[in-house]
């Protein structure tokens, strides 16, 4: 449904995106990731028809994205990070807007308009004005208006950025019903948590992309999974006291706090018990272990410190 | 609704019924577009007055005999001045002068009258403040049609002639009484109605940009006629609605007098807001931000208030000037205010004028939707 061959972007001597190849399949939700700045944005804007790109093609349903590009424009939705309303205008007004400049009119609007305000449960605020809403209630807005003319796909720029954890659950659920219905979505996030919902991420680093699949297949990665370690997940109490004491250990190869447990990346030969003694002799006698995966938080880590030159 | 818009105009009913919401709903545009213009209407109209009358003069009569007294009276009844002191010294009389407490200093000699008599050349000083030079024209000519009317009726009656050998007479046209707002008013509606225009216009786009949904439109498919027509079209509404407040203030606030064709009133007003207003669009789909657009439009409006012929003549303006005078929108506008509204000045009359503002509005306006881009940066 997307596809990027070499898709670059330069501003000046700036390279905002350079060579980025991927392509994403039809109903699947795409989370794209990558720190600010990193060119994600850009990206969005190119395969949405506003920005050109300086070398590379992009594609949405097989049509080129630079140039004229009004034959993509209908099939395609769009939300900003800034939820492009007006204020001035009612939450009505402003669906209603957007519906006329996609040319949905009459019945067809008003039937369409009922639907999202059910998806997004906007009815109590329908005839509030869009300056008035909070945060949450404006990313609903924003949603529906990017909605209106039923897109078969549907780029949202950092969606869930300074909103509450119960909305941006909340759109979580009706970006699964969204796919399931069809449509393809192609996500920027910086929570983890929410590329684990993808079913294919991409991380985009320095312009470049680093890497690109479903988040289970980059968990095989070899990068990721390096020869000869297991990763372990130790539970314990005081574990800022239990990370200085096993991080010295020989073979401990990376070590991170995750809550009430502790993460490390140890060589496959060794022995839990050297684990264990070293807790103990810092004290610490209450402990769990157990073999885990990669989280793709520690995918990105792998590949940004590979990336970078730096240690696995 | 059955009726589809032609793909050229896609967007334009849209951004149409939203531009007005949005600019009745907010209150600091719709005052910037009509409360500047008011104040300048009425500030102008009172404050431009260049007919000036009962100015200050202090008088220092050494003379002192009905001779000097008549002359006096023969200043006050001219209406231009009034006597605000008498004094006893010269010093006294350059000092009122100096002070700004008089226009205006008349000097009588003690010997005045004696020489008057005796069929001598009377002098009598006047001293003239010339730091505003419209108030010291004016002295100057009553002080000296005063000593000439004195003078005409002495030599008349001394060669025992009833009437003048030779006398002008002349008639003002259009404007008899030459009263001044007839001649500022039509002009102040030019400089009023651009302020109005091109500051809204100028930040229509703009302000899209820096909240983002320029963004969101620039992904949909308008098209870029669709956008520049459904933003122009709301503002040429509220434009009109103010041109017809400030011709009513002209006619009965001001008491102007409308010679000709209120028709073709409206539609200069027309045009020339239609230009204006591509204009504040042009510069909106340049500038990057609100603060870019607003210097903008101070830029392209600032010169208009000097070069369009609304305070100083054109004619008496140096080459350069006059050449660009001529690609003002309001020159054009100015001069077909003071002809129809003054001059009563029939189409045929001034069908140039029109046509240049027509030409220019369109020419703005396709500039405005060819240039802008649906692309950002």
């Amino acid at each position: 449904m997307i596809q990027c061959e070499n898709l670059t972007k330069r501003f000046g001597d700036v390279t905002a995106v350079d060579r980025v190849t991927f392509s994403v399949a039809k109903q699947s939700i795409f989370g794209f990731l990558g720190p600010n700045g990193s060119g994600k944005s850009t990206v969005i804007r190119m395969l949405c028809g506003i920005l050109e790109p300086t070398e590379g093609v992009g594609r949405i349903a097989g049509q080129d994205v630079s140039g004229d590009t009004d034959a993509i424009k209908g099939s395609l939705g769009y939300m900003s990070q800034r939820f492009s309303l007006y204020d001035e205008l009612t939450a009505n007004e402003n669906l209603q807007f957007y519906a006329r400049l996609y040319g949905v009119r009459g019945e067809a609007m008003k039937k369409r308009r009922d639907e999202l305000i059910a998806l997004t449960h906007l009815e109590p605020y329908i005839d509030r004005r869009a300056g008035q809403l909070s945060g949450g209630w404006k990313q609903r807005l924003a949603m529906a208006c990017a909605l209106v003319h039923s897109p078969t796909v549907l780029f949202l720029d950092e969606p869930t950025a300074g909103i509450d954890p119960v909305a941006r659950r909340e759109l979580w659920d009706l970006l699964f019903e969204l796919s399931s219905g069809g449509m393809t979505l192609f996500v920027t996030t910086h929570y983890m948590d929410e590329a684990e919902r993808c079913t294919h991420v991409g991380y985009i680093y320095m312009s470049k992309l680093v890497v690109c699949g479903a988040p289970d297949d980059l968990k095989q990665l070899p990068a990721v999974n390096p020869p000869g370690t297991k990763r372990l997940d130790v539970t314990c109490d005081h574990v800022t006291v239990g990370l200085r004491a096993v991080r010295k250990l020989d073979g401990v190869r990376a070590s991170t706090v995750f809550g009430q447990s502790m993460h490390f990346l140890v060589e496959e030969s060794m022995p839990e018990q050297s684990i264990r003694d070293a807790l103990g002799n810092a004290g610490i006698h209450q402990v769990d272990i157990r073999p885990i995966g990669p989280s793709l938080e520690d995918v990105f880590v792998a590949l940004t410190r590979q990336y970078a030159g730096g240690p696995a | 609704m059955t009726f589809q818009m032609p793909k050229f105009l896609r967007g334009f009913r849209a951004i149409l019924y939203k531009e007005f919401i949005v600019i009745f709903r907010d209150r600091t545009t719709l005052f910037f577009m009509f409360f500047p213009p008011l104040l300048q209407i009425i500030a102008f109209g009172f404050a431009l007055d260049n007919d000036v009358k009962h100015m200050a003069i202090a008088v220092y009569d050494e003379d002192r005999t009905a001779d000097s007294r008549q002359l006096i009276d023969a200043f006050v009844n001219t209406q231009t001045f009034r006597v605000v002191k008498r004094v006893d010294s010269l010093a006294e009389l350059e000092s009122m002068v100096r002070r700004g407490k008089a226009y205006a200093g008349l000097e009588i000699p003690p010997d005045f009258s004696r020489k008057l008599h005796a069929g001598q050349k009377a002098d009598v000083q006047v001293l003239i403040d010339g730091s505003n030079s419209t108030t010291a024209l004016q002295a100057l000519n009553t002080a000296q049609g005063v000593a000439f009317q004195q003078s005409v009726g002495i030599l008349l009656h001394v060669t025992n002639r009833r009437e003048l050998p030779v006398e002008v007479r002349p008639q003002v046209l259009y404007n008899p009484s030459m009263r001044a707002p007839n001649f500022f008013v039509p002009g102040v509606i030019g400089t009023a109605l651009q302020i109005a225009t091109v500051f809204a216009a100028a930040m229509s786009i703009v302000r899209e940009r820096e909240r983002g949904t320029l963004e969101q439109l620039l992904v949909s498919p308008m098209s870029r006629w669709g956008l520049m027509l459904g933003k122009i079209v709301p503002y040429l509404c509220v434009s009109m609605a103010m041109a017809m407040i400030l011709f009513l203030i002209l006619r009965w606030v001001f008491f102007v007098p409308i010679h000709g064709s209120i028709v073709m009133l409206v539609v200069a007003a027309f045009l020339y807001v239609f230009a204006l207003l591509s204009l504040g669009l042009l510069i909106s789909t340049r500038a990057q931000s609100q603060n870019e657009a607003l210097q903008m439009s101070m830029t392209v409006m600032l010169p208009s208030i000097f070069f369009s012929g609304f305070i100083f003549p054109r004619e008496t303006m140096p080459g350069i000037f006059y050449a660009f005078s001529t690609i003002l929108p309001a020159t054009y506008f100015i001069e077909l205010m003071r002809a129809i509204i003054l001059r009563g000045a029939s189409f045929l009359e001034f069908w140039r004028h029109l046509l240049i503002l027509a030409v220019m509005g369109g020419v703005l306006f396709s500039l405005c939707a060819l240039r802008f881009k649906r692309k950002i940066a």
